[in-house]
């Protein structure tokens, strides 16, 4: 399965195509040869080297990286493919409850923005608590049980206010 | 979604490493603390402690995996440090070997009864691993207030020699070092190794002492002519080879092992080992601070296999359960994960991999954090209780050697399709912060009040808070401290506590390990459809 990586606003599909002794990549059809020096955050691509930077976003508690490559600096995001798995069943406006039970406590109020991996609500089932975090960033629309109620599995739990297109 | 730099992060990290912490100090504890008396008497004699005869006997610079160091921690008022007895896998002369030593620094080195219960264990491993045994001989016997609980059950002191017997029979081979007295029972380690060497001066075989025979029948005698190295190694044949010192005694034991023959090992597939991408530290940050809270295993996952790679198989069906293949020290594993409570599809995604392990020779690696199967109405319906059957039919009949760690709760039949300590795991490790139990400590104490609120009722007595109260805190009570890793180590319900840290380098000495016996017999029972 290719991996899907972010750069510069374009997704480009990465292949692993041989570990051993070199990292053999074929990014969007094209082998690139990989290499790692000595030197820490540093690799070299096709013999050009370059230099990564993680960085954390502020604001949210998601990690970015940044690559620097002829003077210039470039963010690069990792597309989670059991999200582009998710994401072809849901848009993600509503999360539904993944098992029956009750709602523990509700930590985002509607009206309230929330950036996706944030926790939304907590339920617990079968003596184990589970954090319902948003899958997109958004605003939140309803939350539709309050704090102690009960519901059924796959209960609508949250609703997201509609993703503006584009 | 996983961030180092979060708060629930670090907080889960300090309370972690708190844990640990906590564990290496009573470990070390009862690796090394014991009276000056006793180290005093040992040294007087001229005896190694055993840990140092440990440290000689096994290959320089080789790791030894000790097993169950904290058994009998919650146990005879801590007078049993690791059970008076230490257990593990080391390499002696190039093979793979269990090593059992007793520990004379404790009441001579006497059996309680957890010690013949964790002597009993290390034989059960040496016989479903192929593994040589060493025994490292130096106990005064039976702890005699206990006698009932060590002597007459099936699983306790007589079936130390039975399982000796066994390994002999399956050609596994045994050796025994007698750096101290072997009485009574005792006597048969040495006699029914298929080698032994015992040190003159110290070491002693007897059926019965000089003060048993005197009370039985009057003779006189000393402890050399009874039962001492150059009687035995000439006159009575009991043992084979006199050393002069326990030093010549390890020396002589390791030349004998080389003389073994090399076991075959079966042929799992292997790739060259690879260090995980994620760092295992960052365990710590990933489990949570309270046992209720759920985490991602494939996190756990990812900081215990080879760069951090994990093939998973069904990843959008049965979600509750991950399944997947990866590797560990470059050995190929099939490992199941529990992310939330097993729901029908997730035991059927289960039995099914596990099919698939079995049919591609894969050893299986449980990682527990379950909470049970889903009850209610609708999944009884839809017959939860005959898919957590299949799971555990294909679980309980697998071939393919299997291990479980446990990762944080395991409760109810969870347990069971999850490969809990009945299902004859090769090797079974827990984390500090685990906790067992058929059920968690809040339900046991809800149903106990309600069943204690219904025979008031029907004895026609008015409904009494204090009484409800005083049940609701004495279970849970009980419940804490039962369902404890501490208590579960104690008792031998696993094979050791380790630090998370540790699992993956545990795992893959559990699996070379697991290798020297051949795969089982194919085949499964009847799965209810």
């Amino acid at each position: 399965m290719a991996l899907h990586l972010k750069l510069a606003g374009s997704t480009h599909a990465i292949e692993i195509v041989r570990r051993k002794p070199t990292l053999l990549l074929r990014v969007d059809g094209r082998l690139h040869e990989i290499a790692t020096p000595d030197a820490p955050d540093a690799l070299a691509i096709d013999a050009a080297a370059f230099s990564f930077v993680r960085a954390l976003e502020a604001e949210s508690d998601r990690e970015t990286a940044f690559v620097r490559h002829g003077g210039r600096t470039y963010e690069v995001g990792f597309v989670d493919p059991r999200a582009e798995i998710a994401a072809h069943d849901a848009t993600h406006d509503e999360i539904h409850a993944p098992m029956p039970g009750a709602v523990v406590s509700v930590h985002k109020q509607p009206g309230e923005t929330v950036a996706r991996g944030e926790t939304i609500v907590t339920i617990e089932s079968m003596k184990l608590q589970t954090a319902l975090a948003a899958q997109r960033d958004g605003i939140v629309q309803d939350v539709l049980r309050a704090a102690g109620e009960t519901f059924e599995k796959d209960e609508a739990l949250v609703r997201l206010a509609p993703a503006a297109e584009g | 979604m996983l961030s180092t730099a979060s708060a629930d992060f670090r907080r889960n990290e300090a309370h972690n490493r708190a844990l640990v912490a906590a564990f290496r100090e009573k470990q070390d504890k009862a690796r090394h603390a014991r009276p000056q008396r006793d180290l005093d008497r040992l040294a007087s004699q001229g005896k190694l402690r055993p840990r140092e005869r440990i440290e000689k006997l096994i290959d320089p610079g080789t790791p030894f995996l000790e097993l169950s160091s904290l058994a009998a921690n919650m146990a005879y008022g801590g007078e049993s440090p690791s059970a008076s007895s230490i257990v593990g896998i080391g390499v002696v002369s190039g093979r793979e070997t269990i090593v059992r030593a007793d520990d004379p620094s404790v009441k001579g080195g006497a059996w309680y009864p957890l010690t013949t219960k964790k002597i009993v264990r290390a034989l059960d491993i040496a016989i479903e691993n192929r593994l040589p045994v060493v025994h490292l001989c130096d106990s005064a016997g039976g702890f005699l207030p206990l006698q009932s609980q060590l002597f007459p059950d099936k699983y306790v002191g007589g079936r130390i020699f039975r399982n000796q017997s066994i390994l002999s029979k399956m050609g596994v081979k045994q050796l025994s070092l007698v750096f101290g007295h072997c009485t009574a029972g005792g006597a048969y380690i040495p006699a029914l190794s298929d080698y032994n060497v015992i040190v003159r001066g110290t070491g002693a075989v007897f059926l019965g002492g000089p003060p048993l025979v005197k009370a039985a029948t009057g003779e006189e005698s000393t402890v050399e002519e009874l039962g001492g190295a150059d009687m035995h190694t000439s006159v009575s044949g009991v043992c084979d080879y006199p050393a002069a010192s326990e030093e010549e005694a390890i020396l002589i034991g390791r030349e004998i092992v080389a003389q073994w023959e090399r076991p075959r090992k079966w042929d799992i597939q292997r790739e060259a080992p690879e260090a995980p991408a994620y760092e295992p530290q960052e365990l710590y940050g990933i489990i949570p601070d309270d046992i209720k809270k759920q985490f991602d295993m494939r996190e756990v996952i990812a900081r215990i296999v080879d760069g951090s790679r994990f093939h998973e198989y069904q990843p959008n069906y049965g979600t509750t359960l991950v399944c997947g293949f990866a590797n560990i020290w470059g050995y190929k594993v099939g490992i199941l994960a529990n992310n939330g409570v097993l729901f029908n599809d997730s035991s059927l995604k289960g039995g099914h991999f596990i099919e698939l392990c079995n049919q591609n020779n894969t050893p299986l690696v449980f990682l527990q954090n379950i909470t049970g199967y889903m009850i209610g109405r609708d999944y009884e319906r839809r017959g939860i209780t005959k898919d957590g059957a299949k799971m555990i039919m294909a679980q309980s009949c697998s071939r393919v050697p299997k291990f479980t760690v446990m990762c944080n709760g395991s409760f109810g039949a969870g347990n069971y399709g999850m490969c809990g300590r009945a299902f004859d795991a090769r090797f079974l490790f827990a984390w500090p912060n685990h906790q067992i139990g058929v059920m968690g400590g809040d339900q046991a104490a809800n149903t106990l009040v309600e069943v204690k609120a219904n025979q008031m009722r029907r004895a026609g007595e008015p409904i009494d808070a204090a009484t409800l109260e005083r049940v609701r805190t004495e279970t849970l009570a009980a419940y804490q401290e039962q369902t404890s890793a501490y208590y579960s180590t104690s008792e031998l319900w696993d094979d050791g506590l380790i630090d998370p840290i540790d699992t993956r380098n545990a795992l893959a000495v559990a699996i070379s390990a697991s290798l020297n016996a051949p795969l089982g017999e194919a085949g499964y029972g009847v799965f209810r459809f």
